[in-house]
């Protein structure tokens, strides 16, 4: 694995915004960045990201096949009670997870090792599936990159094979803060694909989705949401004011509600309870576990539901070290122990690795000057030499 | 490998220009659906802005569901 520097393409903003990447620079600055690349050994990937992940999957399966209908499990991570058989039918009626990423730490060098898993609502798909891609081949045919440079990518693809699973309902609703450029974005794309697979759709922001009497959501037209993709996290449409009219509601969510389990935070200590030492897996407890001492004064502490690094803290010998602000941390924290990200040239590089349908798909990298990933961290796109 | 794959876009970008709205609204260290406000201390807290699944009364028993109004 190496950090490259590279020639960026001139007209790679007007090739953004024609794809309608308008979030390619956020407040000023940069968000994607191609005047570096991360590449890899065909041997890195397929062994190092590949591979990992999907056990990695595997091992969360296990994990929400055990919590799902155990009072204890769900307890520990915060899952109000209310909300227990919503997860534990969809679970049992086997709603089908469209997409997911695994936030990694790896080097190249030594095993990948779990940050934590954004099962619920990840971001940055678009930027991996296509432009990533268009920078590749356009990096090719102007002698950016060798000639033999390939990608770790069959995002797109499989998305449109994945909706297909969804082709039995007669619409599809796609449902997120359409206000936010990149949740936008995100959605937008997501509905291309699903149109691409044959399904109708409808974008609709989340406040504007309704409710009849007869207990069907519906959408502005009055048309009732029998499918509906939700880039909005389960934890606040458990809170929000409809919160309580999912139980009766007859419409299906993507993702799933049994994904609530695995978009927490506190599924990091219970993986490495129930697979103590795997090489891909951090040490991990929650604060309140008198275990968490094991992790000595020095770890990383986030809280159970958190996104974009929000309220991730380093501490370091007792000290708090670096600590990003932010909204999150009342339902608790775990303490994960630290395993600082490599540097390559003063950067630190995330993996983010590509579930669609749980099969390993591709890759996207952010890249911070400060160890914590947060949401002005840049995106990279990566080449396999 | 792949190189033979093709990504094709449908809807987005110059396939579909406006297909999506895609608002210019500044990302925020709050995170979305919140924002920055001065408190009595006059530090920044986070406070929601964003009216969340439900949140627009209106909207309850399916009245008022003629118009668009964008996001919070």
């Amino acid at each position: 694995m190496q950090r490259i520097v590279c020639p960026e393409r001139d007209d790679w903003r007007a090739t953004a915004e024609s794809a309608g990447f308008d979030f390619h620079t956020i407040d000023g600055e940069r968000y994607w960045d191609e005047r570096a690349y991360y590449a890899f050994t065909l041997d890195e990937i397929e062994r190092g990201i590949e591979e990992p992940t999907a056990e990695i999957d595997a091992m969360c399966l296990e994990l929400v096949g055990d919590a799902i209908d155990d009072e204890e499990y769900l307890r520990r991570l915060r899952i109000p009670e209310a909300f227990w058989p919503l997860i534990s039918e969809s679970w049992h009626r086997d709603d089908a997870s469209l997409y997911g990423r695994l936030d990694l730490s790896f080097d190249g060098r030594g095993p990948a090792k779990l940050l934590e898993y954004n099962a619920d609502t990840p971001t940055s798909i678009f930027e991996a599936a296509v432009f990533q891609w268009t920078w590749l081949e356009q990096g090719i045919e102007r002698n950016i990159i060798p000639k033999r440079a390939d990608q770790f990518n069959s995002i797109h693809e499989r998305l449109i094979d994945a909706w297909k699973k969804f082709v039995h309902a007669r619409h599809l609703h796609l449902a997120g803060m359409t206000e936010n450029e990149e949740d936008a974005g995100t959605l937008a794309y997501l509905e291309d694909t699903a149109s691409q697979a044959g399904l109708e759709t409808t974008l609709i922001d989340v406040e504007d989705i309704g409710l009849r009497e007869d207990g069907n959501f519906v959408d502005l037209d009055n048309r009732g949401i029998e499918l509906a993709f939700k880039l909005y996290p389960w934890e606040w449409m458990f809170h929000d004011a409809f919160g309580a009219k999912l139980l009766s509601a007859p419409t299906r969510w993507i993702e799933p509600p049994w994904k609530a389990i695995l978009s927490n935070k506190g599924i990091l200590p219970l993986l490495w309870e129930m697979f103590p030492n795997h090489p891909n897996l951090l040490p991990a407890y929650f604060e309140d576990d008198p275990d968490a001492a094991r992790l000595g004064s020095s770890f990383v502490r986030k809280p159970l539901y958190s996104r974009e690094g929000a309220n991730v803290a380093l501490v370091s010998a007792g000290t708090t070290l670096m600590e990003q602000q932010g909204p999150y941390g009342a339902e608790g924290y775990i303490r994960q122990a630290f395993a600082p990200l490599p540097s390559f040239s003063g950067q630190y590089p995330v993996i983010g690795s590509w579930l669609i349908d749980h099969t390993p798909c591709g890759l996207s990298i952010r890249e911070d000057e400060t160890p914590i990933t947060g949401n002005t961290s840049r995106f990279l796109p990566h080449a396999i030499l | 490998m792949k190189r033979s794959r093709r990504v094709v876009l449908t809807l987005m970008g110059s396939a579909a220009i406006g297909a999506v709205s895609m608002g210019l609204v500044p990302r925020q260290d709050c995170g979305p659906g919140s924002a920055p406000v001065v408190g009595p201390d006059g530090r920044l807290y986070c406070r929601p802005t964003y009216r969340g699944f439900g949140g627009a009364p209106h909207r309850l028993h399916g009245h008022g569901h003629g118009g668009h109004h964008g996001g919070g």
